[in-house]
């Protein structure tokens, strides 16, 4: 590839080419994704009737938020109950919402610290106003459009601080 | 608070970046590609049903780890290795590294590297990142993939050190240990290139090598029927561009990074038939690009029917025959 069929301008997420160069040589050149620069949008379509979907299944009791957080997070059964270090057999019950119920904060817990997101968030689910719609928290946090709220994690592993903004006029 | 002073530069790859970036820093001349050329990492494997993998997935390099190992194997350059049952034991010789002023690659899963977008961010343990600082609730790091030094939560780096599930890091850390005062470019190049030929032509598994490339083809055609809806396949399709591309390969599915390799070790060791070889190895890259942009393209379009996967699997055999005369013509020249 010539250096200048390399060149995206998407300063957001940059990567190292290998690049024939002018002189004949080969060698690094620093440039934009081309997926990002010119598809995220899309991505960020999928991503949002992704998340919509199973929050939909979530409120209607069909599955738990281990299974929410399980599909966005793209991870198997396997893989999911290999990084909580629990059974497949028990991880598989904890997608079921009934089952769900009957386990312990510290299992809430070990699989919050997979998700990445508060242990509060296993049992919830975070709206915000956005214009005249509410969006999901999960996805406006992806995309760092919060501003309004924010979660962080206090000393107490299981009690979260939720700063909420100042109401509008 | 700790700051080793640390030459920051951006790599093609995690791995070999890591590796390229830590013996630079010690004094040591060598490139990214020659790295990655002696230690064999260019590879092809199609994986079509994994525990680990919600979809079929492929990758176009070496097993994690193998990159250190033969580049150690080949050239005598040494590296102390760490790993860990306890996070806090581990947490504590990092710390003891750097309160010696040592860099030190760590292996991490990508997913709690916060300073990379969100959408760039997926769970795999196989990420390498050199540790160069600390204070109180950071870690200052040299991410190749990032352009400048960058600092990472205390507890972040922590959960991507031990991390459970597939190829697990275990707190793994690595930093170079010796290096011979001499190197037999010659020898190492030579071995690097053969066994690269080996893993591409001759492993006897159905998956790897060519012959993965041309499972891939056969198997692209009933991505559809595992999808689970049309939005699904699109990302899955569109994923194909990411792993050829964006996910650390140089582009061209490393193809490209491999090609910069013969053109530095023609010189180097003085055969300038490997010139006429890197030239059609980037052009054998050129043709993993295009089928990724246009993989990218369908996906966008959401235009995957049967043609359109038809049409991308004509392309992945094209590939794989290509790939079979170069490395067959290569190896011929090399042994």
């Amino acid at each position: 590839m010539k250096e200048k069929d390399g060149y995206v301008n998407f300063p957001e997420q940059q990567v190292i080419l290998y690049v024939e160069k002018e002189d004949g040589q080969y060698g690094p050149m620093q440039t934009g994704s081309y997926l990002s620069g010119n598809y995220l949008d899309d991505y960020e379509i999928k991503r949002y009737h992704l998340e919509e979907s199973l929050r939909t299944r979530v409120m209607k009791g069909e599955i738990s938020m281990v299974k929410y957080y399980m599909i966005l997070e793209d991870l198997t059964l396997s893989e999911l109950a290999a990084r909580v270090g629990l059974s497949k057999t028990k991880v598989n019950k904890h997608l079921d919402p009934v089952h769900f119920g009957k386990a312990k904060v510290e299992t809430l817990k070990k699989y919050a610290d997979v998700f990445n997101v508060p242990v509060s968030n296993m049992l919830q689910v975070v709206m915000l106003k956005k214009g005249d719609n509410l969006e999901s928290y999960t996805f406006l946090e992806e995309n760092k459009q919060t501003e309004g709220i924010e979660q962080m994690k206090t000393e107490n592993p299981y009690v979260m601080l939720v700063k909420i903004g100042e109401k509008r006029k | 608070m700790i700051t080793i002073p640390y030459k920051h530069k951006m790599a093609a790859h995690c791995e070999s970046g890591s590796i390229t970036s830590l013996l630079n820093n010690a004094g040591f001349d060598i490139t990214e590609p020659m790295v990655f050329g002696i230690s064999s990492g260019i590879f092809f494997g199609y994986f079509h049903k994994m525990k680990s993998f919600p979809f079929p997935t492929f990758i176009v390099r070496n097993k994690p780890g193998k990159m250190r190992e033969n580049l150690t194997k080949r050239t005598g350059i040494k590296f102390h290795t760490y790993t860990f049952k306890d996070p806090e034991k581990g947490r504590q010789m990092l710390n003891r590294l750097l309160e010696q002023n040592i860099p030190t690659a760590a292996q991490v899963d990508f997913f709690y590297m916060d300073y990379i977008p969100s959408w760039e961010r997926v769970h795999i343990n196989v990420h390498f990142i050199v540790v160069v600082g600390v204070n109180t609730n950071h870690y200052l790091v040299s991410d190749s993939y990032f352009p400048k030094l960058v600092e990472l939560k205390t507890e972040s780096l922590n959960m991507a050190r031990f991390a459970g599930g597939n190829m697990s890091p275990k707190g793994f850390l690595f930093h170079p240990e010796s290096i011979p005062k001499e190197i037999d470019y010659e020898k190492a190049i030579i071995k690097g290139i053969k066994k690269a030929c080996f893993n591409m032509l001759k492993i006897p598994i159905p998956f790897l090598g060519v012959k993965g490339i041309r499972l891939f083809a056969k198997k692209i055609t009933e991505w559809p029927s595992l999808a689970r809806d049309t939005e699904h396949l699109s990302h899955e399709i569109m994923k194909i561009n990411i792993l050829l591309e964006d996910q650390g390969t140089g582009g061209g599915g490393f193809r490209f990074m491999f090609a910069s390799f013969l053109q530095q070790a023609a010189g180097m060791i003085n055969k300038p038939e490997l010139l006429d070889f890197s030239r059609k190895m980037m052009e054998i890259g050129d043709g993993w690009r295009e089928f990724s942009l246009l993989a990218a393209r369908f996906g966008k379009n959401r235009d995957l029917g049967p043609e359109r996967m038809k049409e991308l699997s004509e392309r992945l055999m094209d590939r794989a025959q290509v790939e079979q005369q170069f490395f067959s013509q290569l190896y011929k020249t090399i042994k």
